[in-house]
Order: structure tokens, then C-alpha cells, then sequence
């Protein structure tokens, strides 16, 4: 027989915290259209996108930055929205996947070389590699393929489709330098 | 030999809804008014839930409803999905105060926004008592139970031929064999698709005056055990459930039956009055749904001089939890691999306390080929034999267990095709022997894998529209595999139209019954069935069993709207009551040993690694790998999965393992920081082949499975390299830097 032990599990604080009223009023454009709410600053930008923009081509894989399947460019440069407080992103210019292809639904070079080397299975991890695709380009991390590789390892495909991936950002990277 | 015409290798049907991020996944679904829920977990892995306090938790604005337990005519257990049930485990939190593992549910709570139930949860409060439990192979109070004892089916029965014992011991005393008797480990892993585990729920008048209806969006490769057993569980018809999930993202075993949330965020959302979402958080998931189980394997394998091999025992202990029995069949495929004469196999099941361990791609196949095949390549060293060549001199056609011939088994093809391309004759045999020109160390090392040929009764309906367009359903799930894609392929092929005019649909039973899709069966089975379809659909639209269709012209020919024809396929041999299963959303596959014949799909991979000289980081810059799938349904895709199953086999040989906290239970590095998987960088080039020849006998269509067999080897070929590399062997993975330097 297992002696009992008797054990206080108790959470963080033993008095319930004091009750989160205070929002805050944040302004900033996604895909090109201004957005104003008023958020719990709490909220996570990829939260803010998913559940009240109902932008929810932006996935999360983990809500901790680990994964990478929530990026998104902001002001240009790619971030992982997880980690990213909506109210950081007061007066910026917030691109997610719904807004990379072209007003007539024309793929971005990149979406379009995912298409082609079949950089994807369950698509689920797709956009933000997209997203990190487009900007390790921008950023000249694609020079080759152990470049790229080291470069679009903050995201992570579980299906596997590594090769794909390095072969499709590398593509559009080279057409672009020439 | 089928002749008719594929259209070329086209793109991923569902790729462009992918890149744009416009492809819809069960929690994806924001309905109007919708609410956010979140769980307390326990924070003991064994004793008794004596107090639960939640008045901070309800106090909290924004909270709606904190869920703590469910009376049983509310909520009673699915059932574990290996014992007549749904769920991948009989254990359903909050119907009781018995804790059974560490991270088990004991509390929902449902608020107005994720943050809000978040902070909540967190403020219940909990009292146990706390007992000692067993949570490794090893531990005192870790139960052993040999499984065909336990288990008492045919189908978890030991494989047994002729007199494995006697001849091993023969073997040990005479001039000249070889007896290879060694222990392979193998840690729990997690799946890790990464789509996480989660429910949106949402209750809805009939207008019939009878019951509501429940629908539930969520991913999963079982929408009929979600369905049935969500109705079982909340003592309602299954027909007032749908569960909608067009798109897993990832699956890999986990998603392959009733999850413990789904029916507490139904009972949250019909409580509320309004939606709720649950979306269970990565740290969360590790306790919450199943793991690959720890094992253990012994091997001893007898050869004579000349490297034929006489006789083997593969011996298994893995483990389970203290509520369920999830059997294993590592022996299936070991007793296989080879024309080994004298073989006997032992599966034990180690009851510890955990969360019910399942599936996880190649839930079986994976780590006893690690085990089998380093075990072959030890035999090889002793020997002094190539590894490719004494793998080729132990072919055989025949299964030597039960006597049937293998319906198609091309394995000294693969193995052949793949040494070829990856330039296995310039490989110098002696260990540490190969070098870089940066000072690596390098290793080539080659395996081999199998995996059981099964089918599942499956359902298809296809409709043709007098626009000409056809729309193809089938009771099967797309994660990734390319089910889509190969559906669109077969129709378009059969029909002579382009594939454009095809439009799939999958994952809705609202539509067709659902039956689990897994085991590499689910494009086995879903093409079949269309192919059976197509058929019915030629005698309804009075055109010839064959050739080019001109659909818009056949349908108008018709006076109808639109022609519409429903089928069903069973594997090989299937009585009709399979049928009732698949209706009921139970499991019903097939195979591998059909009436008459045994299937396996086949696969030979060929690794090199690279042990860096400073830092002695282990790499791999290149993996060959040919597989023997039957005919190939979808070359991209099927590439792709070829490719994925190799990186999931890199990965487990080199990153992954769920520690154990051996004091308090639970999974210790519970998020993907701290259980590495494969990232890009680990990854180098995969050249992947297929012998694409059809099997003559499992179907029509001439398909195997691909998604499992693809892994199955790879870990043996990564350990088996690192020897080749290092001299040194290793017997447990992961294999670290650290065992290298
Ligand atoms: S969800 Fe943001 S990095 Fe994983
Ligand atoms: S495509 Fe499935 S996780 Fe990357």
C-alpha cells in the first residue's frame, strides 16, 4: 500500500489576481487596410489575427516561438506574431499570407515556387514558411543552400519537406539576382 | 500491368489553397459569438483529486464556466480504440477524482477570451493525495505482462516458426556461425504534427424537434470515431453529430482517435449556449494524447559461415499505461525482412503510469527495424560480408511464417537501384576508414524496412455534373498525404477528362461514413473504392467500361441533373460485417496476410554521415532511398512522402526522446524547444526512388502503402552509418554528439 502523501498543489498566487480591465486602443494596417481595436494587452498579435481579424491562414504551432509557423512581416521584416504583443504593433504595417499574392490572385514568386518544388504536405507549417521564405531572400540569407538551410531553420516542418522548401526559396533567389 | 494513361505528373491538388494560406483546418473556424477554453492540468501523476477550489477562477470577469467534473449520465468514457472503443484511451478526465498521469485534465474553463481562460486555469486551485508511481521500463511497481497472454487474439499472437531456440543454440557451439545477441532501446516520442490538438464545438437546433445537433471542427484522421464516440460519450444519437475536418495539419498516429477534450469543450459549449474553441497548448499536448511507448528489444540472430541466416528471436517489452493494453507488432515485420527459417517473436506490454500510449508513424516498424538491422549489420561486421550483399543472399518470395507468397516484394531491387545510385561500391568497409576533406569522419550504412500491405473498407461517391465537372468523396482524411491529389489523379485518368474538371472532398461525415485513416491504408483504400465508383458511374451514365468519357454529353444523355453513385470496398477476403464497423466509425483494416497471399510494401535506404572534427556534431548530408509501393498513384506526392519519412527517421535516429521524470512522472521537455525535432539545417539531399511496379493482387489499382514503410529503416541505416563511421555501436537512440566524441 502507497502511503498517502498529502500534497498542497497551489497555483501561482493564492489571491485570484486583480480583475484585467484596462484594454487599449491600438491602430495598425494589415495587408494594406487599417485596423483599430481595442485589446487586452495580454493579447499576442498571431491571437489578435486569427480569432478577431479571422486572418487565420497565420498558424500556431506552439505559442512560444518555437516553431515559427505564425510569422508574419511587420513593417518588412519577419517576426513570429506569437511573441509579438498586438499593441507592438501600434502604427505598423502588418503583412500576413492572405496579403503576399498579387490584387488579381497572381502568387507571389515565392508561393508559386512552393507550388512547383512541392515545398509542402500538410500545408499547415506553409504559410510562415512562405512568410520566412520571402524575407530570408530579402534579407540575402539565400545566397545557397546551407545558407538558406541555416537561414529558414526557425521554421519547422514536421511533414518533412525540408528539401522542397530549400529548393524553392533558392529558385526564386537566384532568378532574383540575375 | 496496368495500361491505361495517368496524366502527367500534376502539381498537389490542394498546394495553391496551401500557399495562400487560405486552406481551412478544424480550429480555424471563428464562429459568431464564439467562446475560448482553456485546461487545468494535474500537477501529480498518480492519487486522488481530493479538493478542487475554483472560486478565483469563477470570480474572474470574462469567465463563463468552469467545468470541473461531469456527472455520468452527462459524460462517460469513448472507450480505447484497441478494446471496442474510440478514444486512445478508456480513461476520460473529469468523470471521476482518480488522477492516472501527470498534465491529465481536471478542470475547463470557458471565457470570453483565450487570455482570460488561460489566467483562470491557472487559478484553480488542487489538493491530492499523491502516490508513487512507475513511469519507466525499469521501475519498481512497473507491471509486466506478456501480451498473448493478456491479450488472448489472434491478431497480437506471438509469430512463431519452426524451432528458433533450438537452432540458436546449435548455432552458439558450431565451428564456423555466428550469433549476433544484443539489446536495443528506444525511448517515447511524441508526434508532433504541427497542428496542435483542439475542438471547436457548437450546438445547433435540428428544426425537428428532436435533439440538437453537435458539430465539431477539429483535425483528425478518424472523423467517424470522433463522431461515434463523441454520441457514445454524450449518450446521443451519432447521427446528431457532425465532425468536419477537410485538412489535418499532420496526423502521424496522433490524431487517430477520440481525444479526451473534444467531448468536455461539447458539454462546455452546450453549458454556455455558444461556441467554444479549445485549442490544447504545445506543453499540453505531450500529456493530453498519446506517445510512441519506450521500449526495449532483444535480438539474437544465428547465421552460418556463409552469412545465411538460420534462426532469430526478437523480444519485446514496451510500454503501456495502468488502464489500457495498446499491444505491440514489432515482430511482424522482423520475421519478414528475411527468408529466416526458424523465428520466434515475444511481445511483453510494461504497465506504467502514463496517459495510454499509441501510435506514431511506423508506430512498431521504426524501432524494431532499428533494432533488427543493426542487429544485420553486426552480423555483417562478424562476418566480414557486405551488408548490401548478405541483405541481398537472405532475399526470399515466400513469407516464412505463414508459407504464402508476398503478393510483390522487390526489396533486392530497392536495395539494388539505391546502391547503384548511391555509389555503395566505393565505400571501404573497415570502420573510420572514410574521411572528408575537412577531417570528418565519415560513415555509409544501409537498412532495410517493410511494413504490412492492409486495406480498410472504404466509401466513396462520385457524382457527375452535365457541366461535365465530377466531384469525387471519400470517407478518408487528407494530413498530407496526397490524398487529393491521387483522387483527382484516378479520376481524371479513368475518365480521359482533365483534372481540373475533378473536385475531391474528404473529411465530412456529413457526407459518407468515415473510417480511420492511418496505416499507410487510407490512399490504399480510397482508390479502390473510386475505382469501384467510376465503374457504377459508367453503367449509370451508359458509356463503356473503358476509354475516354465525354461527361457533359453522357449526363445530358441521361435526362438527369446530374448522375450521382455511391461504393464501398473491402480489403481481400473482408466479410460484410466490416461494413457494420465502418458504419459504427470502429476500425476494420485488413491485412497483411490476405487469403492467399501476404502484403508488405518494401523500402531500402542508403545514409551517410558525417561526424564533424572539432565539435564531432553528427550530420547527414546525404540519404538514398528506394521504396517498393506498388504502383505509384501520385509521383510528387509520393515523392514528398519518401522524403518526410526519411527526415522522420533522421530525426528520431538523432534528436528525438521524450524524457521521463523517473521521481514524479510526467514528460519532462514538454514543448518544441526542448524536444528537438529535425530542422531545416539537419536536413541535406534525399534522392528517393520508387520500382513503381503494381502489386498484382491487393487491389486493382495495383497500390501499397507508402507513409509508414517510408521511415521504417532509416534509424537502422543512421546508426549502422555512425558504426561504420566511429567503430562504435550504438544500441539506443537518440545517438548525441556526446556519444561520438
Ligand atoms: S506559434 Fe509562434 S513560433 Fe510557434
Ligand atoms: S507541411 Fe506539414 S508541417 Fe510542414
Amino acid at each position: 500500500m502507497a502511503t498517502p502523501v498529502r500534497t498542497d498543489e497551489t497555483a501561482r498566487t493564492t489571491a485570484p489576481s486583480p480583475p484585467f480591465s484596462t484594454t487599449v486602443h491600438v491602430g495598425f494596417r494589415v495587408n494594406d487596410e487599417d485596423v483599430e481595436l481595442d485589446l487586452d494587452p495580454r493579447e499576442s498579435l498571431l491571437d489578435v489575427l486569427r480569432e478577431r481579424l479571422e486572418l487565420t491562414g497565420t498558424k500556431k504551432g506552439c505559442d512560444h516561438g518555437h516553431c515559427g509557423a505564425c510569422t508574419v512581416h511587420v513593417d518588412g521584416r519577419r517576426v513570429v506574431s506569437c511573441l509579438t504583443p498586438a499593441v507592438q504593433a501600434q502604427g505598423t504595417a502588418v503583412t500576413t499570407i492572405e496579403g503576399v499574392a498579387g490584387p488579381g490572385g497572381e502568387l507571389h514568386p515565392v508561393q508559386q515556387a512552393f507550388v512547383d518544388h512541392d515545398a509542402l504536405q500538410c500545408g499547415y507549417c506553409t504559410p510562415g514558411q512562405v512568410m520566412s521564405g520571402i524575407a530570408c531572400i530579402d534579407e540575402g540569407h539565400a545566397g545557397d543552400d546551407a545558407q538558406a538551410r541555416e537561414y529558414l531553420s526557425g521554421n519547422l516542418c514536421r511533414c518533412g519537406a525540408y528539401p522542397g522548401i530549400v529548393a524553392a526559396v533558392r529558385a526564386v533567389a537566384d532568378r532574383s539576382e540575375g | 500491368m496496368s495500361t491505361e494513361t495517368a496524366p502527367p505528373s500534376t502539381v498537389r491538388v490542394d498546394a495553391r489553397d496551401k500557399v495562400t494560406g487560405t486552406l481551412r483546418y478544424g480550429t480555424d473556424r471563428v464562429p459568431p459569438g464564439m467562446l475560448h477554453a482553456a485546461l487545468a492540468v494535474a500537477t501529480v501523476a498518480k492519487g486522488r483529486l481530493v479538493h478542487l477550489d475554483t472560486e478565483a477562477a469563477a470570480a474572474l470577469p470574462g469567465v463563463h464556466l468552469v467545468l470541473t467534473h461531469a456527472d455520468a449520465d452527462e459524460l462517460t468514457s469513448g472507450g480505447f480504440l484497441l478494446g471496442g472503443g474510440y478514444g486512445f484511451q478508456s480513461f476520460q478526465p473529469l468523470t471521476g477524482d482518480r488522477i492516472a498521469y501527470r498534465g491529465q485534465p481536471i478542470a475547463l474553463v470557458v471565457a470570453d477570451t483565450l487570455h482570460v481562460a488561460t489566467e483562470a486555469a491557472a487559478l484553480v486551485r488542487a489538493e491530492y493525495e499523491s502516490e508513487p508511481g512507475a513511469f519507466t521500463l525499469d521501475a519498481p511497481g512497473a507491471e509486466a505482462l506478456v501480451q498473448s497472454e493478456a491479450i488472448p487474439l489472434p491478431m497480437f499472437a506471438d509469430v512463431v516458426a519452426g524451432d528458433a531456440d533450438g537452432v540458436l543454440a546449435e548455432a552458439a557451439t558450431r565451428p564456423g556461425a555466428v550469433v549476433i545477441d544484443a539489446v536495443y532501446d528506444h525511448p517515447a516520442q511524441h508526434q508532433n504534427p504541427m497542428e496542435l490538438i483542439g475542438t471547436v464545438a457548437e450546438w445547433r437546433s435540428a428544426g425537428d424537434g428532436g435533439a440538437d445537433i453537435l458539430t465539431v471542427h477539429e483535425g483528425t484522421q478518424n472523423a467517424g470515431a470522433v463522431q461515434h464516440g463523441v454520441a457514445t460519450q454524450l449518450g446521443i444519437d451519432a447521427d446528431r453529430v457532425e465532425v468536419i475536418s477537410p485538412s489535418v495539419g499532420g496526423g502521424f498516429g496522433q490524431k487517430n482517435s477520440l481525444q479526451p477534450q473534444t467531448a468536455l469543450v461539447a458539454i462546455a459549449a452546450r453549458r454556455v449556449g455558444r461556441p467554444v474553441k479549445l485549442v490544447v497548448p504545445r506543453t499540453q499536448v505531450f500529456h493530453d494524447s498519446s506517445f510512441r511507448p519506450a521500449t526495449r528489444q532483444h535480438i539474437r540472430l544465428a547465421a552460418d559461415g556463409t552469412g545465411r541466416m538460420l534462426a532469430a528471436v526478437h523480444e519485446v517489452d514496451q510500454q503501456t499505461s495502468r488502464h489500457d493494453l495498446f499491444p505491440g507488432t514489432h515482430t511482424e515485420i522482423t520475421s519478414r525482412l528475411y527468408g529466416i527459417p526458424n523465428y520466434r517473436g515475444l511481445q511483453r506490454l510494461v504497465r506504467t503510469d502514463v496517459q495510454t500510449p499509441g501510435y506514431m508513424r511506423a508506430p512498431y516498424e521504426h524501432s524494431a527495424a532499428f533494432a533488427f538491422e543493426s542487429a544485420v549489420d553486426e552480423l555483417a561486421v562478424a562476418l566480414g560480408q557486405d551488408p548490401v550483399e548478405l541483405r541481398l543472399a537472405n532475399d526470399t518470395d515466400t513469407d516464412p511464417v505463414s508459407g504464402e507468397p508476398f503478393s510483390s516484394r522487390h526489396l533486392a531491387e530497392c536495395l539494388r537501384r539505391g546502391a547503384e545510385r548511391f555509389g555503395w561500391a566505393r565505400r571501404t568497409p573497415e570502420p573510420g576508414s572514410m574521411r572528408a576533406d575537412d577531417g570528418s569522419r565519415v560513415g555509409w550504412g544501409v537498412a532495410v524496412g517493410c511494413y504490412p500491405g492492409m486495406a480498410a473498407p472504404t466509401a466513396a461517391r462520385v457524382c457527375a455534373e452535365p457541366s461535365g465537372a465530377v466531384r469525387v468523396e471519400v470517407g478518408a482524411h487528407e494530413m498530407g498525404q496526397g490524398l487529393r491529389t491521387a483522387m483527382v489523379r484516378t479520376v481524371a485518368a479513368d475518365l480521359g477528362i482533365p483534372a481540373g474538371d475533378v473536385t475531391p472532398a474528404v473529411g465530412d461525415t456529413r457526407a459518407l461514413p468515415h473510417h480511420l485513416t492511418a496505416g499507410s491504408w487510407g490512399t490504399a483504400g480510397a482508390l479502390p473504392a473510386i475505382a469501384l465508383a467510376l465503374a457504377e458511374l459508367r453503367t449509370a451514365l451508359k458509356v463503356p467500361e473503358q476509354g475516354p468519357v465525354d461527361v457533359a454529353a453522357a449526363v445530358a444523355a441521361t435526362g438527369r441533373d446530374s448522375v450521382e453513385v455511391e461504393a464501398v470496398y473491402t480489403a481481400p477476403g473482408q466479410p460484410p460485417q466490416v461494413l457494420d464497423r465502418l458504419r459504427a466509425g470502429l476500425p476494420a483494416p485488413g491485412g497483411p496476410e490476405h487469403p492467399g497471399f501476404v502484403t508488405f510494401s518494401w523500402v531500402a535506404h542508403f545514409v551517410e554521415v558525417r561526424i564533424e572534427p572539432t565539435i564531432h556534431r553528427i550530420r547527414v548530408p546525404r540519404v538514398v532511398s528506394v521504396a517498393d509501393c506498388g504502383r505509384v498513384a501520385s509521383p510528387t506526392t509520393a515523392g514528398s512522402q519518401l522524403r518526410g519519412g526519411v527526415v522522420w527517421g533522421i530525426s528520431a535516429a538523432l534528436r528525438e526522446s521524450s524524457e521521463v521524470d523517473p521521481r514524479f512522472g510526467g514528460f519532462l521537455n514538454a514543448s518544441l524547444e526542448e524536444y528537438p525535432i529535425a530542422v531545416n539545417a539537419d536536413i541535406g539531399e534525399i534522392d528517393v526512388d520508387f520500382i513503381d511496379t503494381p502489386d498484382p493482387m491487393l487491389n486493382s489499382l495495383g497500390v501499397k502503402g507508402l507513409g509508414e514503410v517510408s521511415m521504417v529503416g532509416v534509424a537502422g541505416a543512421v546508426a549502422n552509418a555512425v558504426h561504420h563511421a566511429t567503430g562504435r555501436r550504438f544500441r539506443r537512440l537518440p545517438i548525441h554528439l556526446e556519444d561520438v566524441l
